[in-house]
C-alpha cells in the first residue's frame, strides 16, 4: 500500500494541481467537413491502391476479384462526386432551398451560378455511383465464394 | 433556376435503402466465405472489409433516411442535432474502411507465405508418412541397389585381363585383382590384408618417387612405361597408367593403377630387331666368305702342289705344311660362316632326328664322363621320321652339347631331352646343363658370329651362329633360357615335314628378319 502511495500520489499531485493552459486547440465549425474531405480523399487513394495491386497480383484475371476492382472503381467515382457535392454544398449564396420536406421542394439558383448548382443538383443524385459500388463488391463476394479456394489460391504456390 | 429535389429525394431514400441491404448482404457472403475456410487469412480480411464498409454504408444510408423524415415530420432542429455526429461517424466509418483497404497487400504477402509453407508442410508430412510406411522397403531396394552396383564394379575389377591396383599415398597396395596377383606373382593368402607395397614391386625403387610427384600435382599419368619386378624377381616391362583420387571421408589420397603387361611385345621386339642384326650380318658374312673362298681355294691348291714335290725332309716342306694347316683352318672357318648365312648346300631327306642325337650323345659320353659331366637322354618315342639335312643337325647338337660341356667344366650334368606337339607338329629338343649360365648381356650377342666368352685360341665364335643358320634352313628356331649360376636350356624346335622327302639345294638366302630366334 505504501508503495502504491509512492508510486501513484506524484502522479495524482500533477494532475490535481494542474493550472489552466493554452494545450487544448478550438475545433472550429469547418474542421468537421475538412475532416470529412480529407475522409474522402483517403478513401480515393486506398482505392487506389487496392486497384494497383489487384492488378499488379494479375488477380484481376479472375472474375471475382476483377468485381472488386470495379466496386473500387465506382467508390472512387462516388468519392470524388461526394466531395464534390461537398464542396459546392458549403458554398454560401450558391442556391436557396424552398419548401424543404414537402413533395415541391425544390431549389433556386443565385443569379449567374446556374452552372455550379446545375453541376451540384447531378453530383448530389452520388448513389448513383455507390450502389453499383456496392453492387460489385455483393457480386465479387459471390464469385469468390463459388470458386472458393481456387480463386484465392490463382497465387498459391506449387 | 429552379430545380426540384424530389428526384434528388428519390435516389437518396432508395439509393440508402440498396447501401443497406447490399451491405447486409455482402456481410452474409464474406460470412460464408470465411466459413468456407476460416484458415484463409485473405477471407478474413475480406470479412473485416465487408463489415467495415457495411458499418459506413449502413451509417450513410441511416443518416440520410433519417434527414428526409425529419424534413418531413418537420423535425428540422433534430436532425441539425443528429446531423455532426451521423457526419462525424460517417467519415470515421470510410476512414476505417480506407484503412483496411490499405492492409491487401500485406494480407495477400502474409496469406502466400502460409499457404507455401503449409504446402511444403503438407509435402513434407506426406514423405514421411510414405517413408515411413515403406521405409523397409525403401532400404531393402537400395540395399540391393548398392550391391548390385557393388557386384557390377566388382566384376569389372575381377574379371579384368589389365592388372589393376589401388594403393595409399605411401605406396601401400590396399586393393588389387587377380590379374595383378598372377603379374606380380602375389599369393593370395597375401590378400589386400598383408602390407604389400608398390614401390617394392619397381625394378628401379626411385621411379616410385617420380611416379608420386606427378600423379600428385597433375593427379594422373598416361601410358607410362616401368620395370617392375614379377616372379623371382623377373623383370616385367608395363605400361602404367594412373590417376589421384582425394577420398572426401577422411581427407586422405588414393592412387588407382592400371597396368599393361608389354613384356612380351618388347620381347617380340627384341627378337626382331635380333633377327635382323643377324640377317645383316650373315649377309656380310655371305659375300666375304665368298670373296675370301675363292683366293683361299687357290693358296690352299699351289700349297698341295708345292708339297708334292718337296722332299719330305726339308724345312721347306715343313713350312708348307704350315702354310696348308691354316689354309685349312681358314676354309673351316669360311665354311662356317657360309653355314651360318645359309649360303652352302644342304641334302635334306627323311631321318630320324632321334638318331642324330644319339650318335652325338654316344661319341662325347665317354669323354664327358672323365670329367665326371654325366649326359642322359630321354627322347619321346612319338617323334615322327623328319626331313633333315642329318649330317648338320649332328653338328648343331655337338655344339649345343660341347658348349654345355666347357659351360660345366668338370661335375655336373646334361640332360637332352625330346617332345613331340602333335597339335603343332613342332618337335623340340632341349639340351640343358648345370653349368654356369650365361650372363644377361650376353644373352642378345650369343648367336652372333665371332662372339665368345672363352679365352683366345679356346673358340671361333661361331658355333651358335653355324647351329642357328643350320636351325634357321631347317625353317625352325633355336631357344635359350638361361639363369646365371643354375644353368642353361636350348631348345631347338623344328617343324614335323612329312611331304618332301630330299630338298633341292638351298639358294644362297640369308635369315629374314621375319624368321623367330629368341635370345633370352
Amino acid at each position: 500500500m505504501v508503495r502504491w502511495l509512492i508510486r501513484w500520489l506524484p502522479t495524482v499531485w500533477l494532475l490535481v494541481s494542474a493550472q489552466p493552459a493554452a494545450a487544448a486547440q478550438v475545433h472550429a465549425a469547418p474542421e468537421g467537413l475538412y475532416a470529412h474531405q480529407i475522409g474522402h480523399l483517403i478513401f480515393i487513394v486506398a482505392m487506389g491502391i487496392l486497384i494497383y495491386w489487384l492488378r499488379h497480383r494479375r488477380l484481376t484475371h479472375h472474375q471475382g476479384w476483377r468485381r472488386l476492382q470495379y466496386a473500387a472503381l465506382f467508390f472512387i467515382l462516388w468519392n470524388a462526386d461526394a466531395g464534390l457535392a461537398h464542396f459546392l454544398e458549403s458554398r454560401p449564396g450558391l442556391f436557396t432551398s424552398l419548401d424543404l420536406g414537402t413533395w415541391q421542394a425544390r431549389l433556386t439558383a443565385a443569379p449567374g451560378r446556374e452552372v455550379p448548382v446545375a453541376i451540384y443538383y447531378l453530383v448530389k443524385m452520388d448513389h448513383l455511383l455507390c450502389v453499383p459500388a456496392i453492387v460489385f463488391l455483393y457480386l465479387a463476394l459471390r464469385e469468390l465464394l463459388r470458386d472458393g479456394q481456387s480463386a484465392a489460391g490463382e497465387e498459391r504456390p506449387r | 433556376m429552379t430545380l426540384p429535389l424530389l428526384p434528388i429525394t428519390l435516389v437518396d431514400v432508395f439509393g440508402s435503402s440498396l447501401m443497406i441491404l447490399f451491405a447486409l448482404l455482402c456481410v452474409g457472403l464474406a460470412v460464408r466465405l470465411r466459413r468456407q475456410d476460416r484458415d484463409n487469412l485473405v477471407w478474413t480480411y475480406l470479412l473485416w472489409f465487408s463489415y467495415a464498409l457495411a458499418g459506413f454504408a449502413i451509417s450513410r444510408a441511416v443518416g440520410h433516411i433519417t434527414e428526409h423524415v425529419s424534413l418531413v415530420l418537420d423535425q428540422g432542429h433534430t436532425w441539425k442535432i443528429l446531423k455532426p455526429y451521423s457526419g462525424a461517424i460517417n467519415t470515421i466509418s470510410f476512414v476505417v474502411v480506407a484503412s483496411i483497404t490499405l492492409f491487401f497487400e500485406r494480407i495477400w504477402k502474409i496469406y502466400q507465405q502460409i499457404a507455401r509453407d503449409k504446402l511444403a508442410l503438407e509435402d513434407t508430412h506426406r514423405q514421411l508418412r510414405y517413408l515411413n510406411r515403406h521405409l523397409e522397403d525403401l532400404v531393402a531396394a537400395r540395399t540391393r541397389e548398392l550391391t548390385h552396383s557393388e557386384s557390377k564394379y566388382r566384376r569389372i575389377f575381377e574379371l579384368s585381363r589389365d592388372p589393376i591396383l589401388v594403393a595409399d599415398e605411401t605406396g601401400v597396395l590396399i586393393d588389387f585383382n587377380p590379374s595383378a596377383m598372377r603379374l606380380l606373382a602375389i599369393d593370395s593368402e597375401s590378400g589386400p590384408d598383408r602390407a604389400l607395397s608398390l614401390p617394392d614391386l619397381l625394378q628401379h625403387p626411385g621411379d616410385w618417387d617420380k611416379l608420386r610427384g606427378e600423379l600428385l600435382a597433375t593427379g594422373f599419368i598416361n601410358d607410362e612405361e616401368l620395370e617392375l619386378a614379377g616372379r623371382a624377381r623377373q623383370s616385367l616391362n608395363v605400361l602404367l597408367s594412373a590417376t589421384r583420387e582425394n577420398t572426401a571421408e577422411n581427407r586422405t589420397v588414393r592412387f588407382h593403377f592400371l597396368l599393361k603387361d608389354i613384356s612380351q611385345r618388347k620381347a617380340m621386339t627384341r627378337q626382331l630387331l635380333q633377327a635382323d642384326k643377324l640377317a645383316s650380318i650373315g649377309q656380310l658374312a655371305a659375300g666375304i666368305a665368298h670373296e675370301i673362298n675363292n683366293p683361299l681355294s687357290i693358296i690352299l691348291g699351289y700349297t698341295q702342289l708345292l708339297i708334292r714335290s718337296e722332299d719330305a725332309a726339308t724345312e721347306r716342306y715343313g713350312d708348307l705344311r704350315t702354310i696348308e694347316k691354316h689354309a685349312r683352318a681358314c676354309k673351316t672357318i669360311v665354311e662356317d660362316l657360309l653355314k651360318f648365312s645359309r649360303s652352302t648346300q644342304t641334302r635334306k631327306e627323311a631321318g630320324s632326328l632321334h638318331q642324330a642325337v644319339e650318335e652325338v650323345v654316344n661319341v662325347v659320353r665317354h669323354h664327358f664322363e672323365l670329367d665326371n659331366v654325366m649326359i642322359t637322354c630321354e627322347l619321346d618315342p612319338a617323334v615322327p621320321p623328319m626331313v633333315i639335312d642329318k649330317e648338320k643337325i649332328e653338328q648343331v647338337f655337338m655344339n649345343l652339347v660341347m658348349n654345355a660341356k666347357q659351360a660345366i667344366g668338370k661335375n655336373g650334368a646334361i640332360q637332352v631331352t625330346s617332345r613331340f606337339d602333335p597339335e603343332r607338329k613342332l618337335v623340340t629338343v632341349q639340351v640343358k646343363d648345370t653349368g654356369g649360365g650365361i650372363e644377361a648381356r650376353h644373352l642378345p650377342r650369343i648367336f652372333d658370329p665371332f662372339f665368345t666368352t672363352k679365352k683366345t685360341g679356346e673358340g671361333t665364335g661361331l658355333g651358335l651362329s653355324v647351329s642357328y643358320g643350320i636351325v634357321q634352313h631347317h625353317n625352325g628356331e633355336i631357344l635359350v633360357a638361361s639363369e646365371p649360376g643354375t644353368g642353361s636350356t636350348f631348345s631347338v624346335v623344328l617343324p614335323v615335314q612329312q611331304s618332301e622327302l630330299v630338298v633341292p639345294q638351298a639358294d644362297l638366302a640369308v635369315p629374314q628378319p621375319e624368321s623367330r630366334k629368341v635370345g633370352s
